[in-house]
């Protein structure tokens, strides 16, 4: 059930949008999709039915925290989990993305033990306060 | 004669008489007197241009000074840039390296599996032949007791290896981040550099950016030793330390 989950994944670099495609492939689930910024992604993101967004921060055109703020403010998403994937690692922007409503921030570079570990604990908060 | 002759004859005249009937006369020391007195006369006006020169150099030499963005450039983001590539330098060995161990690790796990194979298919098509003695269906089944459970154990170390070959590609998105950054730093330094041939060949004054203060929102790139951008956590611990912290 929770391995049909429905995943975007959002990075400018395709090799990481690769890496964590295959990643997420590895954890059983199937269905991930990729866009290259925030700027691509919001509008998949309205229309599209995700479960689940992992997003970088750095990007050109929208960058990861404009995306989450833009996802935090549509009521339609307001409720998605956002896992943050990125090489920032000011602890200034750490506080600010959680002060946005990020539900997990991982920094690269990082090991799949730790994306399993994310995202299992997001699913598992949702899953009590559902 | 034009005013300009007859002004310098009025100026110097007298004493180029003098000095020329100096010569004529063989007086060596009324001859450097009158030279002295002709080297005086000028010695105001090459003060006076020597001044002015000094003054533009000057006044060339604050407006470089005063350009803050160039003292950042020059002083911080050049040393900053060479510590960036250098680390760029170490994130694509470690990368390469880090591929090549798992390759190599991979690689004998294969091909025993591959042989081990081979030396069991041989039997085992006796056997579907119906063409087999006894002891080597005997040992046929002892192969493939052991072959089963080895190949088992080898093939989840290679898929073990092979996410890790996965994972170490991210060194692209990492390099990628700071190439890019030292990239925009290099278009800075140039138009920087054109504002300076602007700025000596006395034309229009520098215009300089100033440095972009969106970057807490538009990121700033991966952390790099040895460049300081102020406080940063070290590790996935840190950032949970710091989230459970806030309540996420």
């Amino acid at each position: 059930m929770s391995k049909d989950l429905k995943f975007l994944v959002v990075d400018d670099f395709s090799t990481m949008r690769r890496i964590i495609k295959n990643l997420l492939n590895d954890l059983g689930y199937a269905n991930v999709t990729e866009a290259d910024d925030g700027q691509t992604a919001l509008p998949m993101l309205q229309s599209g039915n995700f479960d689940f967004l992992i997003t970088d921060w750095n990007m050109p055109g929208m960058p990861g925290l404009e995306l989450l703020k833009a996802v935090r403010a549509d009521p339609k998403l307001a409720k998605l989990p956002v896992l943050m994937l990125t090489a920032e690692a000011k602890r200034e922007q750490i506080i600010e993305a959680a002060q946005a409503g990020v539900n997990g921030y991982i920094i690269k570079p990082f090991t799949a033990a730790t994306l399993k570990e994310k995202i299992d604990k997001i699913l598992e908060q949702r899953a009590s306060a559902a | 004669m034009s005013a300009t002759s007859s002004s310098l004859r009025e100026e110097y005249g007298a004493n180029v008489a003098a000095l020329a009937s100096a010569l004529e006369a063989g007086d060596e020391e009324r001859f450097c007197d009158e030279l002295d007195t002709l080297v005086r006369r000028r010695e105001p006006a090459l003060f006076s241009e020597l001044r002015k020169l000094t003054s533009d150099l000057q006044a060339a030499l604050d407006r470089f000074t005063l350009d803050p963005r160039l003292l950042t450039l020059a002083e911080k983001e050049v040393p900053d840039a060479r510590h960036r590539l250098d680390h760029v330098l170490k994130l694509t060995d470690e990368a390469a390296h880090r591929t090549l161990d798992l390759v190599e690790k991979s690689a004998p796990l294969a091909e025993r599996t591959a042989r081990e194979a081979e030396e069991i298919v041989e039997l085992w098509k006796r056997f579907r032949a119906r063409n087999i003695a006894v002891e080597d269906f005997r040992r046929m089944i002892e192969r493939i007791d052991q072959f089963l459970p080895s190949t088992r154990a080898d093939m989840e170390q290679v898929r073990s290896n092979l996410s890790e070959v996965l994972l170490a590609q991210g060194f692209q998105d990492l390099t990628g981040q700071i190439i890019r950054g030292v990239m925009q730093l290099v278009a800075e330094l140039e138009q920087a550099l054109t504002s300076l041939v602007r700025i000596s060949r006395a034309e229009q004054g520098a215009q300089t950016q100033s440095e972009s203060s969106g970057s807490l929102q538009r990121g700033f790139g991966p952390t790099i030793p040895g460049v300081d951008n102020g406080p940063a956590v070290s590790d996935q611990q840190d950032v949970d330390a710091l989230l459970s912290g806030l309540g996420v």
